[in-house]
């Protein structure tokens, strides 16, 4: 029965049909699977029915950028990492000829076919009209929000929206506009979400002088830092997964050419892209307090390519001075103990007119005596 | 006896020098605690406008910081007398005044010193302007403009430690300029300052000692005994 006479037949035997239809896609799937496993010879495994083992099979041939066009190549490691890689070449690429590669199309899902919701949002927002998943995120490199730095966040957006332009655009009404570009991600602000969070990632100067041009810092080089060992033990000195006060302290006192960036992020991304008024106003971050400033993470790279989340004792990027040097916001990182200090220095300034004219209004008569 | 004469205190440059910096310093610290404790100080309307104004007026102070400097250092060229405390201040002078202002001044005794064009401040005035006209403004002012420059001044910044260091630094700089400035108001009601710094002139009484060229050869600072004003007085109790 083919599709045509499907969408033809009554709507009462329309599901039955599907199921037959399924039930045989299925099987045959899994038949070939089984041949293609069985198979001694492993380029065989490029044809359609792959199941078991066949991102190996496909990557045989694609991940060999020398085999097959620059659109087609697939980097064997980094799609290694994805989500995608899990459920396999064919969840997306099902129907390939027998004949592949014989020049002819190679079916693609779509992405709504699996990421409904993320999909319905999308629609609502203000890229929908300008491009479709693929022009943010590559299916074979994709990574969750929660395996990237901040700073990576921003490169995909950075892929159609010019730095110069946007800080440009956006220093028309934000003061230190540079400034805000480098260290926020641009979803904080252009996508909604409930909850944030302080985001941190290790930087490093890129000639290795305090003072270099700071980049996110990859895993080998972190490595080799580390004297072989794991590169969150830089950080995590105890390797119990949790980083405290303390620990960030000795970080920054030990590490001269590493560095500690932080990101107000969204605790959840959201894919409706918009321009949101009360974004505008600053308030929105500089107001946001103590509360969003509780929870933090390092993201410590990994040698996959992602990054590893690690949590941080409660506040500590409120701490005064040393514990997150580099992260400041106006108006929400203020430290309590400063301004104490603050209140004491202001309260020594009224000893003289309080005290003092207080034992002046006392003694007023003695001198109006002597004037007289 | 003695006679009243005008004296030319405050020179006009200072004068305008002064009050824009009066004006500015206040705008500083109400924006500024604004910007600290945006959830409790809402002087201005929008965040936006009390950083604005903070920056503004902090390039105001700054400039007129500067201009200060160079009028009395180049102009005028008293910046060392004026400011700096000689032996004399520190051998003598700061305690006199101390103790005239934690016990003579309730007992109604005058004032150890007088003010002269080249001798404008007590040397309590000399100290406490040393440490505000030599370290605190200019420390606060230089945080400030790398606070206003995050980006281009980074090295600058990471030299000194920080952002964060450089935030504490200024804030607690700001307070204890805050703390100056409350003593500074209540002193200035103490003597004849606000006058001058308003008008210029200064009305003085005159001494005859003082005419006969007694008090050109007198230090500015000596020991209140010494003082004809207190010699007079002293006379006017016996008789009395």
């Amino acid at each position: 029965m083919t599709d045509n006479q499907l969408k033809d037949a009554p709507l009462a035997k329309e599901g039955y049909v599907n199921y037959i239809q399924r039930l045989i896609t299925k099987v045959s799937m899994m038949g070939w699977g089984t041949l293609c496993a069985l198979a001694p010879n492993p380029a065989w495994g490029f044809s359609y029915g792959e199941q078991s083992g066949a991102n190996e099979a496909c990557l045989a041939c694609h991940g060999d950028a020398k085999e097959v066009p620059r659109f087609a190549f697939v980097d064997h490691q980094l799609f290694g990492q994805t989500t995608h890689a899990r459920i396999g070449c064919v969840a997306c690429h099902g129907e390939v000829s027998e004949k592949h590669p014989d020049g002819g199309q190679v079916p693609r899902a779509e992405c709504s076919d699996c990421h409904v919701e993320v999909a319905g949002e999308y629609a609502k927002g203000l890229h929908a009209a300008k491009t479709g998943c693929n022009g943010c995120h590559n299916p074979h490199l994709v990574q969750s929000p929660k395996e990237l730095s901040g700073q990576e966040i921003n490169q995909i957006c950075s892929g159609c929206h010019n730095a110069l332009e946007m800080t440009a655009t956006h220093g028309q009404w934000l003061p230190q506009s540079e400034l805000h570009l480098r260290m926020l991600p641009c979803i904080t602000c252009h996508t909604g979400a409930r909850n944030y969070f302080i985001s941190m990632y290790i930087v490093k100067s890129s000639d290795d002088s305090r003072f270099g041009r700071q980049v996110v810092a990859g895993y080998s080089e972190l490595k080799q830092l580390a004297g072989g060992r794991e590169v969150v033990s830089l950080i995590d000195a105890n390797a119990d997964d949790y980083v405290s006060v303390e620990e960030l302290r000795l970080f920054n006192r030990t590490q001269k050419s590493l560095r500690l960036h932080g990101m107000m992020t969204p605790a959840t991304a959201s894919h409706k892209f918009e321009i949101l008024d009360n974004r505008r106003n600053c308030t929105f971050c500089h107001t946001s307090g103590p509360g969003v400033m509780q929870t933090s993470f390092i993201a410590v790279p990994e040698k996959d390519g992602s990054f590893k989340r690690v949590p941080v004792e409660k506040g500590a990027v409120l701490d005064a001075l040393y514990v997150a040097p580099d992260f400041y916001m106006m108006g929400s990182t203020k430290n309590q103990a400063l301004n104490n200090i603050g209140l004491a220095i202001i309260c020594c300034g009224l000893v003289m007119p309080v005290g003092h004219g207080f034992v002046r209004f006392l003694t007023r008569k003695n001198r109006k005596r002597k004037e007289h | 006896m003695s006679e009243k004469k005008r004296i030319y205190l405050q020179p006009m440059p200072v004068r305008i020098w002064h009050w824009i910096n009066a004006l500015g310093i206040i705008t500083l610290i109400v924006t500024g605690a604004q910007i600290r404790f945006p959830e409790s100080v809402a002087v201005f309307q929008s965040y936006r406008s009390a950083i604005e104004v903070h920056n503004v007026a902090g390039v105001i102070v700054s400039v007129s910081f500067s201009f200060w400097f160079f009028y009395y250092k180049m102009v005028r060229n008293t910046l060392d007398k004026l400011y700096m405390p000689d032996e004399e201040d520190l051998k003598h002078g700061l305690l006199r005044q101390l103790l005239y202002y934690c016990f003579w001044y309730f007992l109604g005794r005058p004032s150890p010193y007088h003010a002269t064009p080249e001798q404008k401040f007590n040397p309590m005035q000399k100290s406490a302007y040393l440490a505000v006209m030599f370290v605190l403004m200019p420390l606060v002012g230089l945080t400030g403009i790398l606070l206003l420059n995050v980006t281009p001044l980074r090295v600058l910044i990471l030299m000194w430690g920080g952002i964060k260091v450089i935030v504490a630094l200024h804030f607690l700089l700001a307070c204890s300029l805050i703390a100056f400035l409350c003593t500074h108001v209540y002193l200035a009601t103490l003597g004849n300052y606000i006058k001058p710094m308003l008008i210029g002139w200064e009305d003085v009484e005159e001494h005859e000692e003082q005419q006969a060229g007694v008090a050109a050869t007198t230090p500015a600072y000596r020991p209140v005994r010494h003082y004809p004003e207190y010699a007079k007085m002293q006379q006017e109790q016996r008789q009395g």
